[in-house]
């Protein structure tokens, strides 16, 4: 109830912001923008290696799925939700509700076809396959014309004739065409009522008695099963959760950025998704949502060495493994001593 | 017919034979004691019961049905549940929290219902509080439920392991050393507290012990170990005079 409320009220704290957003500085507006998506991408990845013990390291994956798929919806039929929905306000609104749903739900089957085998082994199998497909998605999207393969997409070219592709083919320079952009339906309100609504769900989940499976069988899994759970159903629910939301933060940053490149979902932003997570605290839902402020902000303050980036990641986590393993906001997970 | 039926029950791990055609059962409403000396196999055969380990040879039945090809949740799905030599609490989760898990498997509020907490959600939170507290209050623990469980002294996390194990609503309850690092005190304590458990909650329980003296005081049947195979069963008068059992003790004590 109290967790309703709380919800209820940011999701009007964030509308009536919204209003007032236009105001915004659009240099700190696309960075607050950045912030969201980049918790949403945070949360969700928690959910998988924070509370549930598993190590995913190819959320840009998931997230490049649901940006691509979800933009291809929102240009190539781009008529069809226009003429459904009108432009309007309330129109554009659904048509970017079902947009997001599209890139979630295709990344969420997507962690089903990569979850389900690898995560009913033991061992750290995940690690390793979340990786390569990650990879694996990249280097498609990078040879597919239709989405501009390793050009980006911006939008699609409908020509009179019916054809409709992401470049104007050589030999249709003649025919007439309608080029549909990326619409730009992500602002402040739909990024941060995302935000609510994952850490409505986290902490509404792991609050419950059911929730408490996953943190069980991050603890142990050979008591987590000697107790009743099912730990391969339980991975599953949460990297294919994990995997939705990443979805949905695609499909945020499509609809934002208006343009889209395979190498905006490369390893490297896998990498920063993860060192969110590790230096918020594994499992800590404040701590994460900081360290996911902090690492938005600080690339803009050092973009002279954007390069090294990586090595400053890797600078981080390793002061971070010395000096508080269990993360910035985490728990203290050693037993006291007590007589 | 007996609750659980292990039959010509045989675990070979490379060349090494850990328990070796093993026949015995547990009847409804009883409390037997498996004793043996260290390394005897006795961990060996909870293992099997509760799927962590296939046998390599025989069954395992539990009210007449295989237990071999089941998981370990199924296990625990069925009613079987157990407790660990080495403790294995939830290290991130307070001694309530570490039983509510107990109750994963049987909550109604599904995945969806726990998201949105909806429908009958608060109702049978509530429900499950009250059983856990119902539960470690038995056991002396209501005090430190909110404790990290790993906190605790060792004695106590014993017994949130075993108040864990009855959550899960068994009808068969593996104890495996529920007693090791009590005092002789502490573990004739825990002995009737487990005795009135059995009773209370109408379940059978299989007892693992080292010490052949703990479980004389409470147990109807003894199973004795040596090197995987069964060298006594019987009463505890029966068991106590048995040379067999004298002997595989005192070439224990020499070691
Ligand atoms: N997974 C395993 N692989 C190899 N040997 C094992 C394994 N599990 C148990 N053993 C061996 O089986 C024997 C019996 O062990 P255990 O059942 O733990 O004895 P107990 O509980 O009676 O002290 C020991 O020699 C142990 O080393
Ligand atoms: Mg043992």
């Amino acid at each position: 109830m109290k967790n309703k409320l709380l919800f209820l009220s940011s999701l009007v704290l964030v509308f009536i912001i919204n209003l007032f957003a236009g105001n915004i500085d659009p240099y700190y507006y696309t960075i607050l923008i950045y912030i969201g998506i980049n918790i949403i991408l945070a949360s969700s990845l928690n959910l998988i290696n924070g509370y549930t013990g598993q190590f995913s390291l190819g959320h840009a994956g998931f997230m490049a799925i649901g940006a691509y798929l979800s933009v291809s919806f929102s240009t190539y039929f781009a008529p069809f939700f226009i003429d459904t929905f009108g432009q309007g306000v309330f129109g554009n609104s659904i048509s970017f509700i079902i947009l997001l749903l599209i890139g979630g739900i295709a990344a969420a089957i997507a962690g089903i076809i990569v979850g389900v085998p690898s995560l009913r082994l033991k061992g750290d199998y995940l690690a390793i396959t979340t990786l390569g497909f990650a990879e694996i998605i990249r280097v498609i999207i990078q040879s597919l014309d239709v989405v501009g393969a390793s050009q980006g997409f911006r939008g699609a070219y409908i020509f009179e004739n019916g054809m409709k592709a992401a470049m104007i083919p050589a030999d249709m320079s003649s025919v007439p065409y309608v080029f549909y952009s990326v619409p730009k339906y992500t602002n402040f309100f739909w990024t941060f009522a995302f935000v609510a609504i994952i850490i409505f769900f986290i902490s509404n989940l792991m609050s419950s008695s059911y929730g408490r499976g996953f943190l069980a069988v991050k603890d142990d899994e050979v008591a987590a099963e000697s107790m009743g759970v099912n730990t391969t159903k339980f991975k599953v629910i949460a990297f294919v959760s994990g995997a939705f939301f990443a979805g949905i933060a695609g499909a945020l940053y499509g609809h934002f950025n208006l343009y889209i490149n395979p190498e905006d979902f490369n390893f490297l932003k896998s990498v920063e998704i993860v060192v969110m997570v590790i230096l918020g605290g594994m499992g800590s839902m404040v701590g994460v949502i900081i360290a996911a402020v902090i690492l938005t902000i600080l690339p803009e303050f050092l973009r002279g060495i954007a390069e090294y980036r990586m090595i400053i990641y890797a600078l981080l986590l390793i002061i971070m493994m010395l000096l508080r393993p269990q993360g910035l906001f985490g728990v203290q997970l050693r037993p006291k001593k007590k007589k | 017919m007996s609750l659980l039926d292990i039959q010509n029950c045989t675990m070979k791990f490379g060349g090494l034979t850990c328990v070796d055609s093993l026949n015995t059962h547990v009847g409804k409403d009883e409390l037997v004691g498996m004793i043996g000396p260290n390394g005897a196999g006795k961990t060996t055969v909870f293992n099997i019961i509760t799927g962590v380990y296939n046998p390599t040879g025989g069954d395992v039945l539990f009210k007449d049905k295989s237990v071999v090809p089941l998981k370990p949740y199924e296990v625990a799905e069925i009613g079987i549940s157990r407790t660990f030599q080495n403790i294995r609490l939830f290290q991130s989760l307070s001694v309530r929290d570490n039983i509510r898990v107990s109750f994963v498997k049987s909550i109604k509020a599904g995945f969806f219902i726990s998201t949105f907490h909806i429908g009958n959600y608060l109702k049978e939170e509530k429900e499950i509080e009250d059983k856990i507290d119902e539960l470690l209050d038995i056991f002396g623990l209501l005090d430190v439920r909110d404790e990290y469980a790993v906190s605790l002294p060792y004695g106590e996390q014993r017994k949130v392991e075993i108040v864990r194990a009855l959550a899960t609503s068994p009808e068969l309850l593996l104890l495996d050393e529920p007693a090791a690092g009590m005092n002789p005190t502490e573990k004739t304590e825990l002995m009737s507290l487990i005795k009135m458990v059995k009773d209370k909650f109408k379940i059978s329980i299989l007892l693992i012990e080292h010490d052949m003296k703990v479980v004389m005081g409470v147990c109807e049947r003894i199973i004795v170990l040596d090197y995987g195979k069964k060298i006594a069963e019987g009463n505890p008068e029966n068991i106590k005079n048995d040379p067999k059992v004298i002997e595989a003790y005192l070439g224990e004590t020499h070691h």
